[in-house]
């Protein structure tokens, strides 16, 4: 009540009671709190990363010395680097990461934003009951229903029809999508790829604090549902396609366990990058994978793996830092 | 005549809101409702490999048993994963909430410190966390995480001159030797509290001020409060997300049986683990919502 008058009639702090007083210790001692919470986490999470990079750049000779860790004395910038990029076949994987993974996170962030749209703006029976089963598919993950899906994507089939028309006449039609960038890109397509739930969750909160006014008007003027979503809705939502952009891209490009059930040779990077420290042995590099100058070849092939991500979060995370206070979730 | 005409827009928009999901309907059964209920025969069958593909013969629970009683492996890998999970759980949602918190507010530096916390949803949703924090398979003599945290704080000391119980002092212990791999698997779920941070309306904000609360009394009866609904979706992100992290041993076990072409033993052992996941999560909702939700709101 004090501050609030005091606020109004703008009086200097000379007429300052005992209770202001502690107000205002309160409020530098929170601020002094609040830096030191945030360079405590800010050092957490920037440690392991210094970490990786003069790991990185240590040079065998060095790797004799283990008490100057943080500044090698002699540094090797490229020598770890040219085994790392031999070992995680980096023009290869990256080839393959962006026909497989990256597509099929585009066709996931739009294959999203058309079922989040149909939730979230029309009544329809047994909405519900829908919804129940979006949410199951956040809560399942696809550890469980990996194996299954292995094995019908070796015979690709819909809903039984192709292996019925096999036991009557004798012809498979059913094609092996296994090793093509088919296993990737149609669940993406149906909306039911990588953590599609959560991506649909994100859509839906943002199209519902959308108003509804302008679509209803286009709507009365005669566009088809089809046309107000692409011309009016999507235009207003950058700021959660960003977002969903951001997670979509990230979570493909990290994710190994799909890619290497579905795939048996041709890897994306991050499959690449989990078999490192098996195959480095291989080239005639220490077989303990504790051993410093595996840990440095590892901590370049981290490195080179994250760069592009890096670079991309570079160029957006202004957008994206402000996009995320302006989705809002309300759960 | 005119209501009926009314119904008629409102079953058309029904039938375009059900066009609009129905791939994802399509989507949702093709690649998730049957691959479920296969892999739930896979885990009653002896399944095998020959050139017409699969074949299944029905055993009924026999994996189940074989998995849970006879090997005894997965018992012990079960309770790691399970009480690995139960302290990770409310550190995670606490840093990310404190974090978010601290985040929405106003102040120098701030884009920058947020341009710094997000770092790890970039790098963090995968293997490079898991080569930087391998704790589990064969590099288990060579953590990161042990040469990070380990020489950096003796926390048994500190609990040992504070006197601390036991139990105490060794989830902190825990706690703390783990900080970097907590503070790592915290991003997303930061992102997603200062998301649900922008939907608290700012009226209750200036309601209170005139009240003359406190900022303790805000965070307690306004802030929290209205987050109930975002954090139940944090920790249901964290616990699914934990659970199913490949630095879980249980999912690391899994992985190499899978990759063996042991299809039916992983299907029962891993509807077993989800079940009881399952079970495990729907207890704690439950209790989120009948002691803290219900609480305050």
């Amino acid at each position: 009540m004090l501050t609030a008058k005091k606020s109004l009639s703008l009086t200097p702090a000379k007429s300052e009671t005992p209770k202001t007083r502690a107000r205002h210790l309160g409020k530098h001692a929170y601020s002094v709190f609040r830096i030191i919470i945030l360079l405590a986490i800010g050092f957490v999470i920037l440690y392991p990363l210094l970490y990786m990079i003069t790991t990185s750049l240590r040079s065998r000779a060095s790797f004799m010395n283990s008490v100057r860790v943080w500044l090698p004395e002699k540094l090797d910038m490229a020598s770890n680097y040219k085994v790392a990029l031999e070992a995680l076949h980096y023009k290869e994987g990256l080839i393959s990461s962006l026909k497989y993974e990256m597509v099929s996170a585009v066709l996931e962030i739009c294959s999203c934003a058309i079922a989040a749209y149909g939730f979230a703006r029309f009544k329809f029976p047994f909405k519900r009951l829908f919804m129940g089963m979006l949410f199951l598919t956040i809560l399942i993950p696809d550890t469980m229903i990996i194996i299954p899906r292995v094995v019908n994507n070796s015979q690709l089939d819909f809903l039984g029809i192709l292996a019925l028309v096999n036991k009557l006449t004798g012809i498979d039609l059913r094609p092996n999508v296994l090793d093509t960038g088919w296993t990737f890109w149609l669940p993406s397509l149906l909306a039911a790829g990588l953590r599609s739930g959560i991506l649909i969750f994100i859509y839906i909160q943002f199209f519902k604090s959308l108003p509804a006014e302008l679509e209803e008007a286009a709507w009365m003027d005669g566009a088809g549902p089809i046309r107000t979503f692409i011309r009016i809705a999507l235009p207003s939502s950058g700021v959660v396609i960003l977002t969903v952009t951001v997670f979509s891209l990230i979570w493909h490009w990290n994710d190994y366990f799909l890619s290497s059930m579905y795939l048996t040779g041709d890897y994306p990077l991050a499959v690449w990058l989990t078999m490192m420290p098996k195959q480095l042995p291989t080239m005639g590099h220490p077989l303990v994978p504790s051993h410093p100058e595996t840990m440095a070849i590892l901590m370049a092939g981290c490195l080179v793996f994250i760069l592009p991500m890096l670079i991309i979060y570079i160029f957006v995370q202004r957008w994206f830092i402000e996009s995320i206070d302006r989705v809002g979730i309300t759960g | 005549m005119r209501k009926n005409k009314h119904r008629g827009i409102e079953s058309l928009k029904s039938r375009y809101g059900l066009m609009f999901i129905a791939p994802w309907f399509l989507g949702f059964i093709l690649f998730f409702a049957i691959p479920i209920i296969q892999s739930l025969l896979f885990s009653l069958s002896d399944v095998s490999l020959n050139n017409d593909g699969l074949a299944t013969k029905f055993v009924g629970l026999q994996h189940y048993r074989y998995a849970l009683l006879q090997s005894g492996a997965y018992t012990q890998t079960l309770g790691t994963a399970v009480t690995s999970l139960l302290y990770q759980l409310p550190i995670i949602v606490l840093i990310s909430m404190v974090l978010a918190l601290i985040l929405n507010q106003k102040f120098r530096g701030r884009t920058f410190f947020r341009a710094l916390f997000f770092l790890p949803v970039i790098i963090a949703t995968g293997i490079v966390m898991d080569i930087l924090f391998m704790t589990t398979g064969s590099m288990s003599d060579s953590t990161v995480n042990e040469s990070l945290s380990g020489n950096m704080f003796d926390v048994s000391d500190i609990a040992a001159f504070l006197d601390l119980p036991a139990g105490i002092s060794d989830y902190v212990e825990k706690a703390i030797s783990n900080i970097f791999d907590l503070i790592w698997s915290s991003g997303i779920q930061t992102v997603l509290f200062i998301a649900g941070l922008q939907s608290v309306p700012t009226s209750l904000y200036e309601a209170s001020k005139v009240e003359g609360a406190t900022k303790w009394e805000e965070f307690w009866f306004i802030t929290f409060p209205s987050l109930s609904q975002v954090t139940l979706l944090v920790m249901i992100y964290t616990m699914v997300e934990q659970f199913t992290s490949s630095r879980n041993p249980m999912i690391d076990s899994m992985y190499t049986l899978m990759k063996g072409g042991n299809y039916d033993e992983t299907s029962a052992v891993l509807w077993f683990y989800f079940a009881l996941v399952g079970i495990i999560m729907g207890i704690l909702i439950w209790a989120y919502n009948r002691f803290l939700v219900k609480r305050w709101s």
